[in-house]
């Protein structure tokens, strides 16, 4: 039984409605903040992609925003803000996401935005080419001249050898060369579709009358294709990977990486409960170890993150420019094996679970915040109503949980290791 | 608007309890007037060590108690400081505030500066800087303001330097804590769905009995302008250049707030802005560039902010200068001032949604010196503004042929691309640090 205080989204207010398109709407009224978010959830991300046009759902989303059938290039943002709101986007390797934040008097305008650039998005050669060389200017930033970009995207190459998951979300940069418009049209017919596609709408907003509204904007948009499946295969890891990326930086630093479940295995939530004791606050395993009394590491740092095929579960540590990279890389080991040998306390456990519900209700403490829970819940898991039962899941995690998946998942056979060793300029 | 209650305690220390419906957690700032402006000469760096080491122990618990009583409770407490401030941030479950307000109180009344956690940390921030370097975005942050505000209190990075932080003592936390910390500097604010009576007790008990005294921190005048100058920050290795742009502004409490946030909407806020406009989505030249004003509570400045590929640094700099100008020529149209102000109130709820932001909101408001008035009509007061007091402020506030040009980049490929905007000096990654 879930205790008042424990519920952390009250799931009867959600009105879930799917149109005959396949289109899924799902509606939070909240009238706390007189604002509303609405985002739309396409099915496709990196995951989708191929070997040659890796990129192309980054760069699509980039298109996005270059105008409609009754919007011109520029317009979509232009008329947003002029209706006091703000839009941004962001693709992963499962998802492509889409939101707007406006305040309430604009759902109307919003809904036209949104569903004009659903149904008759227009793609130019000239919009290409414009985003075409933004991305690479974002590619720039965020991985070439970025060691933590550097060292992630050979990680991932390590992790996984035939999966899609091995390349980056924003592509090769041959990759996002190659892209030509004729693919572009191919994935906004298959992917872009009503059929694919959810809608999150939390705020200060009338279900009735909104379910109106979206249904006579987006009704009459034809459903698409079946999308392609996805070859989700990977073979078993049997030792241990490794890589370097050798920089003109002024310290080490290393990511070490392991192929854990997929999102929808009850272990998900155990390693939750696991990167928690190991790297959540100043109190956790590895920042007390490795950071306050080994001083082998500057920072530590492990993300866990749920993805629909088996995610990643990675370690990233800096180290203080004199420190031996081997030093810290067995200090790290015997943590991660002290783990998986002796486990962890009940009471590390209830403190991970404690700490795991401020961030769940820090996340749930806005509109935006409610939209995307419930739209990552069904892209994910496959239900919107997941996005309310994470206290539950943690509740059910014990220490033997943890020590389990810290044995099974992070076993030294399994992992992957990429050094950042500091060179000179050339 | 929450209900607010605002105190000033018997000995200076100001209480704010602001009680808001929402998720159940609670949202703390013990805010301390002494912030990285105070920092001594040939201490850069300090108020910030004061604020990190304070965290690792006070009264008589040590860090590491104070770690496993806030994390136990599924609380976060943070130190950090800016350069007006040493903030101390809790974010708890609302049940868990009670048992939590003492150990923060006492992270400003009585630190003890553990004298092995003082050398773990300096260690750790020297450590911190060389990562640091390798952030190119970053180096362009830190050095904009080392050139921007040449000899100011606000001209250092808070986090220090190499030199300064490698010959710290812990009489220096000790001297700073004890000439800057005091009750009449001190405000602590407290947000969310709790118990109105029960804060304002506990946080009357636990604030009320700090006796110190000390002297209010001065108001430092704005640098004075001057002539456009470049610097460019050698980078060898980058494929992209951080490109800065930075002149003297004003402080959060000026009577240009209004019309400035109006008018930097238009030139370089959001996603329509001309810079974006210009720069991002007419020519391709970067993934973003935005414009702002950065206010404190003495002064402020001007700055640009974005980045490209190396071979067209000097486009992309000839092209922002030219939309400052011609915003100052020409002024916003009524149609830009209206999409601003729409804009800019439109989201401002947004800005107010948790707990956490109303914190810092009200924390702010008592640091710079502004009043609830203007929280609570900001909408109509953006609303308010007009094309002609956007475009007068924009006269006076975007430079001309003032500031700093800042890049961090391969100086042999940028230099000769930015020597047409005025004297160019080179200067190494490690002089910024």
């Amino acid at each position: 039984m879930t205790s008042a205080s424990d519920r952390l989204l009250d799931l009867d207010r959600v009105v879930a409605h799917t149109f005959p398109n396949g289109l899924r709407v799902r509606l939070y009224p909240d009238r706390l903040v007189p604002a509303v978010s609405y985002y739309t959830f396409f099915r496709v991300g990196s995951r989708n992609e191929r070997p040659g046009l890796t990129g192309i759902s980054h760069l699509f989303e980039h298109m996005m925003f270059n105008g409609s059938e009754r919007y011109g290039p520029k317009e979509f943002d232009r008329v947003l803000e002029a209706h006091g709101g703000t839009s941004n986007a962001y693709t992963s390797n499962d998802l492509t996401a889409y939101y707007d934040d406006f305040a309430t008097e604009a759902l109307p305008t919003v809904v036209d935005l949104e569903s004009d650039r659903m149904r008759a998005l227009r793609i130019t050669e000239d919009g290409l080419e414009q985003e075409r060389a933004v991305v690479k200017e974002e590619r720039r930033l965020r991985t070439e001249n970025s060691t933590f970009g550097l060292m992630e995207e050979q990680l991932e190459s390590l992790v996984y050898q035939a999966h899609p998951y091995r390349w980056p979300v924003i592509g090769w940069m041959d990759d996002i060369d190659r892209i030509q418009r004729s693919d572009c049209l191919d994935f906004f017919g298959t992917y872009y579709a009503p059929s694919n596609a959810s809608i999150y709408v939390a705020g200060d907003v009338e279900p009735d009358a909104t379910l109106r509204l979206l249904e006579t904007a987006y009704g009459a948009i034809s459903a698409g294709p079946a999308a392609p499946p996805v070859p989700a295969g990977e073979p078993c890891q049997r030792g241990e990977r490794r890589a370097a990326v050798r920089y003109p930086a002024q310290a080490p630093a290393m990511v070490a990486g392991f192929r854990g479940p997929a999102a929808s295995s009850p272990d998900s939530a155990a390693l939750d409960v696991l990167q928690v004791c190991l790297s959540a606050g100043e109190g956790s395993r590895l920042k007390r170890r490795l950071v306050q009394e080994l001083e082998v590491a500057v920072t530590a740092s492990v993300s866990w993150g749920w993805r629909i095929d088996p995610g990643l579960f990675m370690v990233f540590l800096e180290l203080a420019p004199e420190t031996r990279p081997q030093r810290a890389e067995e200090a790290l080991w015997r943590e991660l094996a002290r783990v998986a040998h002796r486990g962890v306390g009940l009471r590390e456990v209830e403190r991970a679970r404690r700490q795991l519900r401020s961030f769940v209700l820090n996340e749930l403490s806005t509109h935006n915040g409610v939209a995307h829970a419930l739209g990552q819940a069904e892209a994910l898991l496959g239900d919107w109503r997941e996005a309310g039962t994470a206290l539950e899941q943690y509740r059910s995690v014990t220490p033997a949980d943890v020590r389990r998946v810290a044995a099974e998942y992070l076993d030294p056979v399994r992992r992957n290791v990429v050094w950042l060793e500091p060179e000179a300029a050339r | 608007m929450p209900e607010i209650h605002e105190e000033r305690l018997a000995n200076g220390a100001t209480v704010v309890v602001a009680r808001r419906p929402g998720v159940p957690l609670a949202a703390a700032r013990l805010q301390v007037r002494a912030g990285a402006a105070l920092d001594p000469p040939g201490r850069f760096g300090l108020a910030q060590m004061v604020a990190m080491v304070a965290r690792r122990g006070a009264g008589a618990r040590s860090g590491r108690r104070l770690d496993d009583l806030v994390e136990s409770q599924g609380a976060h407490l943070s130190a950090s400081a800016d350069e007006d401030a040493a903030v101390y941030s809790l974010s708890a479950p609302v049940e868990a505030l009670s048992s939590l307000l003492g150990p923060l109180v006492d992270l400003a009344r009585a630190p003890s500066f553990p004298p092995a956690e003082f050398e773990r940390l300096r260690r750790r921030e020297l450590a911190a800087l060389a990562h640091d370097a390798d952030e190119p975005g970053l180096i362009a942050d830190r050095a904009m303001l080392l050139e921007a505000y040449v000899g100011h209190p606000y001209g250092h990075a808070v986090e220090g330097r190499v030199k300064d932080m490698g010959t710290m003592r812990r009489a220096d936390a000790l001297a700073f804590h004890r000439r800057h910390y005091g009750p009449t500097l001190t405000t602590l604010v407290l947000t969310g769905p709790l118990d109105v009576g029960m804060a304002l007790a506990e946080a009357r008990r636990r604030l009320g009995r700090w006796k110190a005294t000390v002297e209010d921190p001065p108001d430092w005048p704005s640098p004075a302008p001057a002539p456009r100058r470049v610097v460019v920050v050698d980078k060898p290795d980058a494929t992209q250049t951080q490109i800065r742009l930075a002149a003297p502004g004003f402080p959060r409490r000026s009577p240009d707030y209004f019309p400035a946030a109006v008018a930097n909407a238009v030139l370089g806020g959001g996603f329509t802005s001309r810079l974006v406009e210009a720069i991002r989505v007419n020519r391709g030249l970067s993934y973003g560039v935005r414009s702002r004003f950065a206010m404190s509570r003495s002064t402020g400045l001007f700055t640009l902010s974005s980045f490209t590929k190396n071979e067209t640094a000097g486009e992309l700099v000839q092209v922002a200068l030219d939309e400052i100008a011609r915003f100052r020529d020409e002024g916003p149209s009524a149609a830009e001032v209206e999409r601003a102000t729409s804009y800019l109130a439109g989201l401002y709820p947004m800005s107010l949604e948790t707990h956490d932001q109303w914190a810092d909101r009200l924390a702010d408001l008592q640091l710079y010196g502004y009043g609830l008035d203007e929280v609570r009509d900001y909408r109509e007061r953006v609303r308010a503004v007009t094309a002609a007091a956007a475009h007068e402020v924009g006269r006076r506030r975007f430079p001309a042929d003032t500031g700093v040009i800042l890049a961090v980049g391969p100086a042999r490929q940028v230099v000769a691309q930015l020597e047409r905007f005025g004297p160019v000096r080179v200067v190494p990654v490690r002089r910024v640090l």
